[in-house]
């Protein structure tokens, strides 16, 4: 390190100093973004007066992150520049007017402005096409339902939709317009992802489907629990005041994560409030339609839809009546009875297993007796068999052999016992009880019983990943064992979120922005198509991936949730 | 795809470093040298130690590290023409360990492997050790006092001058033992190692009843003058000596005489100033000096804290494009008279380290920024130069010597990850001693707090062979014994019991997703 003061020479040379470097050109002249490179911000806001949306960049020519997102903003603007204007404000130079009043912490900052709203500062993720998608947003913050058709499409978005009902025959504007209008810009302020999507209705026949019959009314559109009208009475009728409802009340039963690369404890939150499904898709913010997110939206949907009578009970009733609406086809069979399914029962199923020996030295052996736990069954039929599954023995001993180091401590009499999980599933767990006997017994046992070997074919992600085949194989003893035949095989997940204390979170992340995240959980590099799914339970200290072959789509994600196929890690 | 590009990204970044270093090491050669330092806006040269030419000294390592064999051959053969140090001229004893005995032992210790004629008894032997060896007794005589802690200066023909104060800070006291045990080890002296060793249990010793250091002590009566602790100015590279000088000595004393060290400093991943014996707060400033913390912590594998600290630095980054000597925590603005930047090292060398560790992306990202800022902000025609006041950017008549000896270095070492520097064990030199065969370029080198790395494999060459022979028979025996009194698996359990000092724990399970600035919280 550098205390001591170096001798400093006599020379007058050592006092010269040099001002900054005058502030140059930072987008070139062709660029469709108008550049004050220094920073003339007074400029800037005369110019802002005549243009109905304004995008502001206020920049610092030094700093990497403003010279990666320049491109991304040019882009952006040679799309949008016929409605927008875009300005560019070089905000370090101490000479110029933005310096002298702004003070940012960082580079670059986008604000944005509609009419004399704002500003309106964008986090979002820095690429062109959220930056663009969010410049739309504010272009347009509500959208126009103009027919049934519309509204359908509205009301079936994932994201949590606010309507409100005015009238435009009497006057010029109906009261409270602005307000509701003010208050979407005013969500995008709060909520700079734009997840609350406002629209608004001009007419009545419309606006009785929701049923909304008084013009001025607000209506927040939620899917598993009843959705909300804005209380009047309750409330003052200002935009904060509705952005602020709509936020507090909004259904979220899935989340984006779009961590901004800052310090952030975002993961952190998240993760702890329990186990969690981190879904990795390609988005397009800009796309017109969204399949695979309509597919993971009725799972989830599905999963979290807890109360029977409420699922059946339709969202909007009055357009349940016309039998083809779009909105039926979301409705998830919920008519089969779920409450027969739901006796708990345990049925223990049971196999000793016998540990590897790692010290020749020692004169005992580790016994353990390894059970499969059933909780909750599903399918009725199954829950009565008394027996156990060949295969879910097969797939507790592979997940033991994971862990067996857990057990080599084991070197006392007394019984311990330790439960663990190699998959997730709401429904079971394992049990291994150990103890340690001498050799002699040991031989007794072995020479009496008939062992077969893991078959490897079955299991054989968990034999190549963890070399368990390496290792000497222990014996385990065989009993009753059924042909193959899963009693969770099923999909009928719904409610299930309810009915278990292993609830998942579901969240959503953009591969295009987030992969690194996938990778960290070993989302494997070779697949073209960047989908994964991983469970990642802070709390347990484990996580559990998603066989990367298969395609995400309802079916597989329905397993997800009740606890399928899903390798340990 | 992504990956590609990625990898492209990083070789262009790295080309620009390397021009970078070549626009200043060029520009001292024509318009500098012999001086000391290139004076880059008067395109001139000045002497800021006594004509060492400095800048091609501390500089030769770079060259290395960025692959100019044939220059750093012929830097070498220069600097090995001698420099006489018999002269009376009054020196640092901390800046003249670290740059110039911790240069020379790099130099001498790296020069074969870069082709460099060595001769037979190396790297037992040869001219540059000769000479490290020599400028380091013209130190020993300040290390002759009361306590043991040597003085902030002395005379290099003379001794300590008579009333030369006996105040001294901190890391003056502290920053030995690296160069000190690696001459030990080497010449088969242990004077040096002695005396470092020595300095640095006294300062240890006088710590406060609450475990903290001091900036300032009086070695004579080992009285603390300043009591402000903290980790920045004045005390940084004593801790990162003690961890250091653990690794390399593989010495459990050192580490936990470091562990010990009690963290009353900390608040928010920010580390303060506070009075040594109450712990009350003195000063809430964030010094650039200090920016080295995250790449020490991650030595000792403490990831997640370094991460976090890292991260706060980082902001302070991007507000300015650089970081100011101070920087006032609550106020978030730079302190009066302390606002320039003269373009450290400090937070791109912890970017290495992590970088690393983690393979977070954010590290290369602020390796970008400092690349983006350094360009646009100091280059000049004849170098880069010190950035005088980070609030409007304007520039000094000096490029200090540890840009081209650390700035640039861990600015390569961020941006190359196929460096041999980052050596892993997996291949190496086998050297034939007079001790004996002996394995050297591992990996695993450490940096002196002047950018000069040592290789610890080299440690061991020069040790008589009995020596090595007695000390590994005598713990072989220890281990056969426990091993007939107590069985196999005793023993196996003993050694999984004790806390091993000098290996890093195992990262958490939610480390494999703080990444691209996710930071958790300890699960306490």
């Amino acid at each position: 390190r550098h205390i001591g003061p170096s001798a400093s020479p006599v020379d007058r040379a050592k006092d010269v100093t040099m001002p900054a470097k005058l502030p140059v050109n930072f987008f070139s002249s062709g660029s469709p973004v108008t550049d004050f490179f220094q920073g003339q911000l007074d400029y800037a806001e005369r110019i802002r007066q005549d243009s109905e949306v304004t995008f502001y960049f206020f920049y610092a020519p030094w700093c990497g992150q403003s010279i990666t997102v320049r491109e991304e903003i040019e882009q952006v603007a040679r799309r949008l520049s016929d409605q927008v204007l875009f300005v560019a404000i070089n905000c370090w130079w101490n000479q110029g007017k933005c310096r002298k009043q702004k003070h940012f912490f960082y580079f670059p900052v986008i604000y944005l402005y509609h009419r004399r709203f704002g500003p309106i500062e964008y986090k979002g993720p820095m690429n062109a096409a959220y930056i663009e998608k969010f410049v739309r947003r504010v272009m347009t913050p509500l959208l126009y339902i103009s027919s049934r058709s519309k509204l359908l499409e509205f009301l079936s978005d994932y994201e949590p939709g606010v309507l409100g009902y005015f009238e435009f025959n009497a006057s010029p504007q109906p009261p409270g317009y602005l307000t509701f209008f003010t208050s979407a810009l005013h969500s995008l302020k709060k909520d700079y992802l734009g997840t609350i999507h406002f629209g608004v209705i001009t007419n009545q026949q419309i606006a009785k489907e929701i049923p909304l019959t008084h013009s001025g009314s607000i209506y927040l559109h939620r899917h598993v629990n009843t959705s909300l009208i804005y209380p009047r009475e309750v409330m003052n009728y200002t935009a904060e005041n509705i952005c602020k409802w709509a936020l507090e009340n909004r259904e979220a039963f899935i989340h984006w994560l779009r961590p901004h690369g800052g310090k952030s404890l975002l993961l952190n939150n998240e993760l702890k409030k329990g186990p969690a499904l981190l879904l990795f898709i390609p988005f397009n913010p800009l796309a017109e339609s969204y399949p695979l997110l309509d597919e993971i939206t009725k799972v989830a949907l599905e999963y979290n839809r807890c109360n029977k009578n409420q699922a059946t009970e339709p969202a909007v009733p009055h357009l349940k009546e016309t039998d083809s609406s779009p909105l039926e086809s979301r409705m998830p069979d919920v008519h089969t009875p779920l409450a027969e399914t739901f006796s708990i029962t345990k049925y223990p199923c049971c196999n000793t297993v016998v540990l590897p020996q790692w010290y020749s030295i020692s004169r005992t052996h580790n016994v353990c007796e390894l059970c499969v736990n059933q909780t909750v069954g599903v399918k009725q039929s199954k829950v009565n068999l008394p027996q156990c599954n060949f295969l879910e023995i097969e797939a507790a001993l592979d997940s033991f052999y994971l862990k067996e180091h857990t057990f080599f401590q084991v070197v006392s009499n007394t019984i311990e016992c330790s439960n663990f999980l190699s998959y997730y599933s709401p429904f079971s767990y394992y049990t291994a009880c150990c103890r340690t006997i001498n050799r002699g017994l040991m031989s007794f046992i072995s020479s009496e019983k008939t062992f077969f070997q893991t078959p490897k074919a079955a299991f054989s992600s968990h034999a190549k990943k963890c070399k368990v085949d390496t290792h000497s194989i222990p014996h385990i003893e065989d009993r009753n064992c059924l042909i193959p035949g899963s009693h969770i095989g099923g999909t009928n997940i719904t409610g299930l979120s309810c009915r278990t204390n292993k609830t998942l979170n579901l969240y959503l992340l953009d591969s295009n922005l987030s992969w690194i995240y996938a990778e960290r959980l070993g989302a494997s590099q070779a697949i073209h198509t960047k989908e994964f799914a991983a469970i990642v339970d802070l709390q347990d200290e484990a996580h559990y991936i998603m066989d990367q072959n298969q395609a995400l789509i309802k079916s597989t994600l329905g397993k997800v949730f009740s606890g399928a196929p899903i390798t340990g890690g | 795809k992504g990956h590609h590009l990625f990898q492209s990204l990083l070789c262009l970044t790295l080309e620009r470093v390397k021009s970078m270093f070549y626009h200043a090491y060029n520009n001292y050669l024509e318009n500098a040298f012999p001086y000391d330092e290139l004076r880059p806006l008067t395109c001139d040269g000045q002497d800021t130690w006594g004509r060492y030419c400095a800048d091609l000294r501390f500089s030769v390592l770079t060259l290395w590290i960025l692959g100019n064999v044939s220059e750093f051959q012929r830097v070498v053969n220069v600097l090995q023409e001698g420099v006489d140090f018999d002269i009376d001229v009054n020196a640092s004893v901390f800046e003249t360990n670290i740059r110039v005995v911790g240069g020379l032992l790099s130099a001498h210790l790296l020069s074969k492997r870069a082709g460099v004629e060595v001769e037979a008894g190396w790297p037992c032997s040869g001219p540059l050790l000769r000479m490290a060896e020599e400028v380091a007794r013209k130190l020993l005589p300040a290390f002759w006092t009361p306590t043991g802690m040597p003085y902030g200066t002395v005379n290099l023909l003379h001794g300590v001058n008579p009333g030369e104060t006996p105040v001294t800070c901190t890391a003056g006291v502290g920053t030995f033992i690296v160069e000190f045990a690696t001459l030990s080890h080497l010449t088969g002296d242990p004077v040096f190692e002695d005396v470092a060793r020595k300095a640095l249990k006294a300062l240890w010793k006088n710590r406060s009843e609450i475990g903290l250091v001091g900036n300032h002590i009086d070695v004579a009566a080992a009285k603390w003058v300043a009591q402000d602790a903290g980790i920045g100015a004045g005390v940084d590279s004593y801790f990162e000596y003690l961890v250091k000088g653990a690794i390399l000595l593989q010495d459990e004393e050192l580490m936990s005489m470091f562990l010990s060290e009690k963290n009353y400093t900390k608040f928010d991943d920010w580390y303060l100033w506070v009075q040594m014996y109450k712990g009350t707060v003195s000063m809430p400033v964030f010094q650039s000096l200090e920016a080295y913390w995250p790449g020490l912590q991650s030595l000792i594998g403490d990831i997640d804290h370094a991460m976090r600290t890292f991260l706060n630095y980082y902001t302070v980054w991007k507000q300015f494009g650089g970081l100011p000597e101070f920087y006032n925590i609550p106020q978030g603005y730079t302190v009066e008279k302390r606002e320039g930047y003269p373009l450290r090292p400090e937070l791109i060398e912890s970017a290495m380290y992590l970088y690393r560790a983690t393979r977070n992306p954010t590290l290369l990202e602020l390796g970008r920024d400092a690349v983006e800022s350094i360009e646009k902000i100091s280059k000049v025609d004849c170098g880069f130069a010190t950035i005088k006041d980070l609030r409007d950017h304007r520039l000094d008549n000096r490029m200090e010597s540890f840009f081209l000896a650390e700035t640039v270095k861990y600015l390569y070492l961020l941006f190359d990850p196929d460096n041999f520097i980052h050596n892993n064990g997996s291949n190496f030199d086998v050297v034939l001693t007079p001790y004996g065969e002996c394995i050297l370029g591992a990996g695993g080198y450490i940096f002196n707090t002047e950018a000069h790395p040592i290789d610890p494999a080299a440690l061991h060459c020069c040790r008589k062979r009995k020596e090595e022979q007695d000390g590994e028979t005598q713990k072989d025996s220890a281990e056969t014994t426990s091993e007939d009194n107590g069985g196999g698996m005793n023993s196996e359990k003993n050694r999984k019991r004790r806390i091993p000092l000098l290996s890093c724990s195992s990262q958490p399970f939610n480390s494999k997703l703080a990444v691209l600035g996710q930071v958790f919280l300890d699960n306490t």
